[in-house]
């Protein structure tokens, strides 16, 4: 039971990853290889605040602000005078962006990991399962960032442009919307989740390092894929999936070096029963 | 086997200007080893030069030639790195030349690479795009942890392997030249015809007649081949073999060495793989100390301005302006620029008509060698 | 067209092949040297070499030994070096990779590296040793601990534990003091695989069951499910290095379980990696102790924390002082008084003074003897935080 509860834990910070993943995806149509390495900066942005003013609030506000002004800045520089070429040169650019990014933050705060305090957490017993309140707290929030990121983009005017351009770039742009507008708005709602992201995972794992998010962001694409890419409820359904996952193949002594082919083998099979991820659209190619 | 009757020798200069290229950097390099001038560094560089030239080109016929992102390169040649290496230590004790010892267990690495390859390119048959490129990411992590957990591979110690003690720069490019050998005649035969032709439009392919899933299984599996094999050669140059090498970023590295040269562009590919590992080298053994931070910035910003150069629609003009090709007023046929900028669509969702009429012209177009080649004969299929 | 663009670009390259070779610091340009010349002919320090991972996932380990031997190599030039002869460091990164450990050695081999303190990371240190095997180059390796490194060849010592001995001691430790012991290990890692096949092989020897744990470097950030298997154990061993051990105390502290908590030494570190949270009492096998105020040791601490703006040094700052001094005063016994001596003539020279009967070196980490095998006797202690 406490594994499964780790699990969503563990599930909640790949759901909001993947969603970057996926939202970027669905309306840039590139794989922003970067998104992992927001998260690092929105850590190290929660580390340098919190050593600072000493208030973990103050530092995930600083934290969403500096990854959102990221995003832009990186959308504008790096990809936007890509648009229109190979998806390809994008996804190299996206790769150099992401070597960048870490390079830096080794060059700012050194190599050595450095471990960060958010506060005392006590543990929650119910019944004789004991959960920490990071966990509560994680899965709380993040319940609510999944649920009104829905809703935004069901129901708001700026949402349904984002639904448009995903469906098709050149008629959203012929009906009025400003697409380059639209796709800054997602970079930066990405990076603002990933901010988030960086929060919680510093809850559950409190130290920094500069590589600290090339590897959930390489699970998380993974969920963002199991769940069919470009699809929100895909991508939460896959974070979770996964990070349930692989807290049972850990809690299990014989299965746990085993753990990344097992968690990726499992893609593989989902994928190839169901070739568009669980809740993926399928696209009718037309001759 | 058919294939092997649509080998000819290249007669082509398109695809002749790499086996010069490849040659002279052999003939010199092995010149200067000879009169005493080659500096041991320079052999090391030499070595990985060779390898990441297989790797790039290899992958090339993947991602340029069938237009599938794959991300798992570097996995194939983890397992033919490790199953190279440890059919080479067994044979040692039998056989007393390394270069024969050497030469088999290219062969047994590359082998059990394209077993490798035939069973990842399964799930190519019915994923596209980035569904694949994940897939083949998937595959590439797994076949690292298996290794890393393998007591009988050496487990997290890795796998002792012995050394190459010759001139491995010299063995790693007659490989090249073998391996430009076989996959330039595959891309130039009508097998490499139809090849391209699935990457331009599958279904006007499929409609056409074109055995789709024989042709994606057989470029994954002589892609594949030629990745085992390259792990071999890196077996042989670097001891112990650790799974940790093979992650993916590695296989991007290959995949960035192939985008730069341009997609479906072997020439490209060779000088991408030999800028790239020159300049990886170059940073690596000049920055000491507490510089060595600031390669990977250098080398990010290396990537990103070239790319964006290279690919931004608004710098289209400024390209044209110092291109050299421009510049050395040279006429080119239209349908080899075609060939080279290819534009690479992964996923034809909608396809107009004209553009499934257009296909075969596009198919046919940059690959067609001498009219009075009989392989053209047929057309493509 | 594209033929004179690739004869070009094949010009350019070997043009680069041969600039490749110049200004390495020497004046001579070594291109012209052939294999078996002495390329620190015109050395006017002796140069150390070494390579270790100065980027991505290790790069911490790497920084700790180059600003460990960076200390030393102040402290010896401040004292006049060896014979009024300077000092000087090179260190190239090697990613922690077979690969560019072979590269940086070459390169240091060539820029007249005359004798080396290796490879920071084991499966880089094999490569490395074997390269300085076949060119008979004298390597001290501060931190690669497994057990083959020194076996690369008569050349290749160590200043650290070797991993077996550490589980063996560890075994013998816990089982004498616990009852109910638990261990986490990280099965990606040769320096944890290492200890952890001793400790078990010594435990199953001693008819001691125990529990296992293991993560691996792609999950080495969230112990929650290792700390909930083990949270009832009364201690857990930790052969791993302290990044995680941090973590897995607090993992441990979350689950508000009480175990006590024994490591290798690669735990040394780990106090800058934990809070008030954790309360768990913390022990670890050390020849190195950080809170030490005597000898060498505190002197070693003040310096360093002088020069690195306060931090702490961990183990492998240590081990890189040590393994720089043991250099120095291995050439000290040696009599070595050419700046110009060959790698191959040092390191016989070296070879002999080190493993002599009555050479022995008092650094940070303790006192310390070598044989031919190529392994260090010290004493191992056992440092408890509070």
């Amino acid at each position: 039971m406490t594994t499964f509860i780790d699990g969503l834990s563990l599930g909640s910070i790949y759901a909001l990853i993947a969603l970057g993943y996926t939202m970027v995806y669905g309306i840039a149509k590139m794989l922003n290889f970067a998104h992992g390495d927001v998260i690092m900066v929105g850590a190290y942005a929660i580390f340098s605040t919190l050593a600072v003013t000493g208030h973990p609030l103050v530092g995930v506000l600083v934290a969403v602000v500096i990854c959102t002004v990221l995003g832009v800045v990186m959308e504008k520089l790096a990809y936007k005078p890509l648009r229109g070429a190979s998806p390809l040169a994008v996804l190299i650019t996206a790769i150099g962006v992401s070597y960048l990014l870490q390079s830096i933050a080794q060059l700012i705060y050194g190599s050595k990991s450095r471990a960060i305090t958010l506060g005392n957490f006590e543990s929650i017993k119910i019944g004789s399962v004991s959960i920490s309140s990071a966990t509560i707290i994680t899965l709380a929030v993040g319940a609510v960032i999944m649920v009104t990121l829905t809703l935004f983009v069901k129901y708001t005017k700026v949402g349904r442009a984002m639904i448009a351009v995903s469906e098709d770039r050149g008629a959203a742009a012929l009906m009025g919307i400003n697409v380059n507008f639209i796709i800054t708005i997602t970079f930066a709602i990405g990076c603002c989740l990933a901010a988030a992201a960086g929060l919680f995972y510093l809850l559950q794992i409190p130290s920094v390092t500069p590589t600290l998010g090339s590897m959930p962001g390489i699970k998380a694409f993974t969920a963002a894929v199991i769940g069919g890419i470009g699809s929100i409820p895909g991508a939460m359904l896959g974070g979770i999936l996964l990070g349930v996952i692989e807290k049972i193949c850990l809690s299990i002594p014989v299965l746990a070096p085993y753990t990344t082919a097992i968690e990726f083998s499992l893609l593989i099979v989902i994928l190839l029963v169901k070739p568009i991820g669980l809740l993926g659209k399928k696209r009718r190619e037309k001759v | 086997m058919n294939l092997i009757k649509n080998i000819k020798a290249n007669t082509k200069p398109k695809y002749f200007t790499n086996y010069i290229i490849v040659a002279v950097m052999l003939a010199v390099t092995l010149t200067m080893k000879m009169t005493g001038n080659l500096a041991r560094s320079n052999a090391t560089l030499l070595a990985q030069i060779s390898y990441s030239i297989i790797l790039a080109v290899s992958l090339n016929l993947v991602v340029g030639f069938l237009g599938e992102l794959s991300l798992g390169h570097a996995g194939f040649m983890c397992v033919g790195a490790y199953l190279g290496c440890f059919v080479a230590n067994m044979l040692h004790e039998f056989i007393s030349s390394p270069l024969l010892v050497l030469i088999i267990s290219m062969v047994v690495g590359g082998v059990v690479a394209a077993v490798f390859g035939f069973i990842i390119g399964l799930p190519a048959l019915r994923l596209k795009g980035d569904y694949l490129a994940i897939v083949t990411l998937a595959f590439g992590e797994i076949v690292r942890t298996i290794f890393k957990n393998l007591k009988a591979f050496g487990g997290a110690l890795g796998l002792d392997s012995t050394r190459y003690k010759g001139n491995l720069f010299v063995v790693g490019f007659v490989v090249v030249l073998v391996t430009l050998f076989i996959i330039q005649n595959i891309v130039r035969s009508k097998h490499g015809r139809a090849i391209t032709a699935i990457r331009d439009n599958e279904i006007a392919a499929r409609a056409m007649g074109i055995n789709v899933t024989y042709y994606k299984l057989f470029v994954f599996v002589v892609a594949a081949f030629f990745a085992g094999v390259a792990g071999v050669i890196y077996g042989h140059f670097a001891t112990p073999v650790l799974y940790s090498f093979f992650s993916y970023n590695y296989s991007i590295e290959i995949l960035v060495m192939v985008v730069l040269g341009g997609m479906g562009n072997i020439t490209g590919s060779i000088i991408a793989a030999t800028a790239i590992t020159f300049i990886n080298f170059q940073l690596q053994t000049r920055l000491s100390g507490d510089l060595a931070a600031l390669k990977f910035l250098v080398y990010a910003l290396i990537l990103i301005v070239v790319v964006i150069f290279n690919n931004a629609p608004a710098l289209s003009a400024v390209r044209e302006k110092f291109s050299i090709r421009r510049f050395l007023k040279s006429k080119r046929h239209p349908s080899e620029v075609h060939d080279d900028e290819a534009a690479w669509d992964r996923v034809p969702t909608k396809i107009r008509m004209d553009e499934v009429l257009s296909v075969d012209v596009i198919v046919d177009d940059p690959y067609t060698p001498d009219k009075k080649d009989p392989t053209t004969k047929g057309g493509s299929n | 067209m594209k033929k004179v663009l690739a004869l070009l670009l094949v010009a350019v390259l070997c043009l680069g092949c041969f600039a490749a070779c110049g200004g390495n610091g020497n004046n001579e340009d070594p291109a012209n040297k052939a294999d078996g010349e002495n390329y620190a002919a015109n050395n006017t320090e002796y140069v150390i070499g070494c390579t270790g991972p100065l980027t991505g996932d290790t790069a911490s380990y790497g920084i700790s030994v180059q600003n460990g031997a960076q200390i030393a190599i102040e402290e010896i030039n401040a004292n006049g070096g060896l014979n009024g002869i300077k000092f000087k460091f090179d260190m190239k990164d090697d990613k922690a990779t077979a690969a560019d450990a072979q590269t940086g050695y070459d390169a240091l081999y060539e820029a007249g590296m005359q004798v080396s303190i290796g490879s920071v990371t084991s499966g880089s240190a094999k490569a490395f040793g074997e390269k300085a095997a076949e060119d008979n180059v004298f390597f001290m390796t501060p931190s690669a601990s497994a057990a083959n490194v020194i076996e690369c060849g008569d050349n290749c010592f160590r200043v650290c534990f070797g991993d077996p001995d550490q589980g063996t001691i560890a075994a013998e430790e816990l089982t004498a003091k616990y009852k109910n012991i638990g261990c986490i290990y990280d099965s990606s890692d040769a320096y944890s695989a290492g200890i952890y096949d001793a400790f078990k092989a010594k435990m199953d020897e001693l008819k001691v069951e125990f529990n296992t744990q293991s993560f691996d470097a792609e999950n080495k950030k969230d112990f929650s499910t290792q700390a909930e298997a083990l949270k009832d154990c009364d201690v857990v061993f930790l052969p791993i290095y302290y990044t995680e051990a941090g973590l897995i105390a607090k993992a441990f502290a979350a689950k508000g379980s009480e175990a006590d908590i024994f490591g290798s030494d690669g735990l040394d570190g780990v106090a800058d990696q934990i809070d008030e949270t954790v309360t768990a009492n913390i022990k670890y096998i050390t020849p190195f102790d950080v809170n030490s105020e005597e000898g060498v040791t505190a002197k070693f601490v003040k310096a360093y924390k002088e020069k690195y703006d306060g931090a702490t040094p961990d183990q492998f700052a240590a081990d890189g002082y040590d393994a720089i001094m043991a250099i120095y005063e291995a050439m000290k016994a040696a009599g070595v008084n050419d700046v110009t001596i060959a790698p191959s003539e040092l390191c016989d020279k070296l070879v002999a003074a080190v493993t002599a009967e009555d050479f022995k070196l008092v650094g940070a980490t303790g006192e310390m003897t070598w044989d031919a095998t190529g392994a260090c006797t010290k004493v191992p202690q056992i440092v408890e935080l509070n």
